[in-house]
């Protein structure tokens, strides 16, 4: 199992979330988080904002599932076609076991 | 040494950080989350809450329904040696169980290294 972590702009939840839906991919956990990127932030004007609001997603899958779970949240997580600085991360680390708190089953 | 991360129902916190600390694992961490699991929410159930007067302010129930439909959750963290593992999965557990669905999950990860800022300890001593 893998688990991937999405940090991606607060705005495009929304449509990621309903596309992993519609992809059978309905678990995830969202996380509000603040953080800078390797620009070092944003500079408007004279203010230099280097905390920028942004949605974690934490999303656990079975390992043959992480390419299409991964190419759904880079397709919509885009700000246009080619995307812009700040539109995000995604990190995958492994997960050796998972549990089901309702049946305390093993798995996902 | 493990990470378990545990996703469990709001109101099971204090009840869950209990029963750790009379186990002795006293170190975690815990934050407010959304999410949603493998089955559906009957979104309907909330909206007759709503209609009749268990819910009394539509305003509690816009808050549950929207935000792309995510329910509140509590995240917990904590990092323990590798032989501890199965004794907080079980605690976590036996707390958290009522038998239904959204009771959450738990996710038991790799951690490579631990460090204490205070002293610069590294490995199992430091957790």
């Amino acid at each position: 199992m893998l688990m991937i972590r999405a940090i991606i702009r607060p705005e495009k939840v929304g449509v990621v979330l309903s596309e992993l839906c519609d992809a059978g991919f309905p678990a995830v956990t969202k996380v509000d988080v603040m953080g800078r990127g390797k620009q070092r932030g944003v500079k408007v004007g004279e203010v230099f904002y280097d905390e920028i609001p942004k949605e974690m997603l934490m999303i656990v899958v079975k390992d043959e599932d992480k390419d299409d779970v991964i190419k759904i949240i880079m397709k919509n997580a885009k700000t246009g076609t080619n995307g812009a600085f700040g539109d995000g991360k995604i990190f995958v680390s492994p997960v050796e076991e998972a549990y089901t708190i309702s049946s305390g089953e093993n798995g996902l | 040494m493990k990470e378990v991360l545990a996703i469990i129902r709001m109101e099971m916190i204090s009840k869950t950080k209990e029963a750790l600390l009379k186990e002795g694992f006293a170190a975690l961490n815990c934050r407010k989350v959304m999410g949603r699991g493998k089955k559906k929410v009957d979104f309907s159930v909330i909206e007759n809450m709503v209609n009749g007067t268990e819910i009394s302010s539509p305003a509690v129930a816009e808050a549950m329904s929207e935000g792309h439909r995510l329910v509140p959750k509590r995240l917990l963290s904590l990092v323990v040696a590798d032989q501890d593992v199965k004794k907080v999965v079980d605690i976590i557990i036996e707390t958290n169980s009522k038998g239904r669905p959204g009771d959450g999950k738990i996710f038991v990860m790799p951690i490579s290294d631990v460090i204490r800022i205070r002293t610069g300890e590294t490995g199992e001593v430091a957790i």
